[in-house]
């Protein structure tokens, strides 16, 4: 048997890691076993890298390319780092493999950045016309209540995919309306 | 053991952050490079606390290599010397690399084990950029980096830890297998290879993608805890079996630290160890403070911008011993 890491060597041991919960059993050769020892997983990367056989049909011309950067894949098998955030769609297929085998997940847990500067401030223009609308009701001000919900209802349709409808204020004025009406 | 940080020196959390339309640094035209600082410094020019700019290509070969000895920039930055940057915060707890292999890199810093102190550092200067800044990001990979070993949260928790008698007791290698088995990482921080000068060596996570920053953050923690008390062990059986060898080798290191005229920087390492053990065993009555401090005053950078001028290898080790000896006479 070959060693799974390198495909040169001929494998002399199995390694057991628990990698986030996750156990993984290789059979390797000493010089790869040496590098998972250490732990590093740069070098770990690096092996797995060179030893990801292109696909049979690509060549010159069929080798995966960002459109965004032009960075071939060939390139990024070599050095191990992308050229561009679009990298990650485009190498999709190759990186999903590599990030199971380096990473262990494929799916990010934590930190993520907040809305846009846009969405806050529609976000807050919102809150804001909530509190409004919700006063404008105590006041019994129903005009200007009927006012705020229009305004409000059009910044809520004003994000694409937003299928959430009226929030429980408009539902308020709309019965406080008819009871009026 | 009546010093707070006996075993671990200091913490640092660093956070990978990519600018979503700039290409990654291997990809981006030096327009770009360029851009991507001055982005970075008009969103910080408006925070209340105040950061320092360092651009590589303005400042000295000398203080650039002194902010690499002091853990500030990596070498890396420090070869990048035409498009890099850094930026410190007054307080030097945050320290940011701008072009380094991502076009950030948020660095929080804490004394001793204080990982969320640290990561807490590094997430007050990231909000304060992602209010105003996009950062490459994707519901499945996470924040997108230039290289797969740190995509996802992009974090890098690390501790700084002194361990001779594991060292010396030739437990290195299981304390590296028991950090391997949870996904972490352990080396030596000073010198090549596998020599790990002074003992010093640094404890990092190594995958990144699919754990909370937090769930790192306890990864590593919860180790160093381990290795701290394995360190601690060895050290009080090593003083139990022989106190005269013992107590014999760390004075011999304080007397040699205090009257030699010169000393190499390998040298230096080797009697600096022995003095940290005997502070923090309260074997003298040098602060482990001091001894840090020791640490990166010894080093060729900062003893070079000590003088102020250019000095030979032999005046680096003169001024070495000089400087040692100055400070360690105030405490026998
Ligand atoms: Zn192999
Ligand atoms: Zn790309």
């Amino acid at each position: 048997m070959l060693c799974e890491e390198c495909n040169v060597r001929p494998a002399e041991v199995t390694i057991t890691t628990v990698i986030g919960g996750e156990k993984t059993v290789r059979h390797l050769c000493r010089d790869c076993m040496k590098k998972y020892q250490n732990g590093d997983i740069s070098s770990l990367m690096a092996a797995i890298l060179s030893s990801m056989t292109p696909r049979k049909t690509e060549n010159a011309e069929t080798d995966a390319v960002c459109p965004n950067c032009g960075m071939h894949i060939s390139q990024f098998r070599k050095s191990g780092v992308l050229g561009c955030a679009e990298c990650y769609q485009a190498f999709k297929e190759e990186l999903r493999p590599l990030f199971t085998r380096i990473q262990g997940r494929t799916q990010h847990a934590g930190r993520r950045p907040p809305a846009s500067p846009e969405e806050q401030e529609r976000i807050r223009k919102m809150e804001e016309l909530r509190k409004k609308l919700e006063d404008a009701v105590q006041a019994e001000e129903y005009e200007m209540a009927a006012r705020f919900r229009d305004e409000l209802k059009e910044l809520q349709q004003s994000k694409v995919q937003e299928a959430e409808p009226g929030s429980a204020a408009i539902k308020d004025v709309q019965k406080e309306e008819g009871k009026d009406a | 053991m009546h010093n707070e940080h006996p075993i671990i020196l200091s913490s640092r959390v660093r956070l990978a952050r990519n600018l979503q339309d700039i290409p990654f640094r291997t990809r981006m035209t030096p327009e770009q490079a360029d851009n991507c600082i001055e982005r970075v410094l008009a969103v910080l020019r408006d925070e209340t606390d105040i950061y320092h700019y360092y651009p590589m290509r303005g400042i000295k070969e000398n203080l650039r290599q002194k902010m690499v000895e002091s853990h500030q920039i990596s070498p890396d930055l420090f070869k990048n010397d035409d498009l890099g940057a850094a930026l410190v915060r007054n307080d030097e707890k945050v320290v940011l690399m701008v072009n380094e292999e991502d076009h950030l890199r948020i660095q929080g810093f804490g004394p001793g084990l204080d990982l969320p102190a640290a990561a807490q550092a590094a997430y007050e200067t990231e909000d304060a950029l992602q209010r105003k800044l996009n950062f490459a990001f994707d519901e499945q990979w996470g924040y997108l980096t230039a290289c797969p070993t740190n995509t996802g949260t992009g974090m890098r928790a690390s501790v700084m830890l002194h361990l001779p008698m594991l060292a010396l007791l030739k437990q290195m290698g299981k304390v590296t297998q028991l950090a391997a088995k949870v996904g972490l990482t352990i080396r030596g921080i000073y010198g090549e290879g596998s020599e790990a000068l002074g003992h010093v060596y640094q404890l990092s996570n190594q995958v990144t993608l699919g754990r909370t920053e937090n769930e790192i953050i306890e990864a590593v923690t919860a180790v160093a805890g381990q290795i701290e008390s394995m360190e601690k062990n060895c050290r009080e059986k090593a003083w139990e079996k022989d106190p005269l060898s013992f107590e014999d080798q760390l004075e011999r290191s304080m007397g040699l630290m205090c009257f030699a005229r010169k000393m190499a920087v390998k040298e230096f390492f080797v009697h600096w160890s022995n003095l940290r053990v005997a502070s923090a065993m309260g074997k003298t009555g040098v602060p482990l403070s001091v001894c840090d401090m020791l640490l990166k005053k010894a080093q060729r950078a900062h003893l070079l911008a000590e003088a102020g001028k250019e000095l030979s290898e032999k005046e680096i080790d003169a001024r070495r011993s000089d400087m040692l000896r100055s400070t360690l006479s105030i405490y026998h």
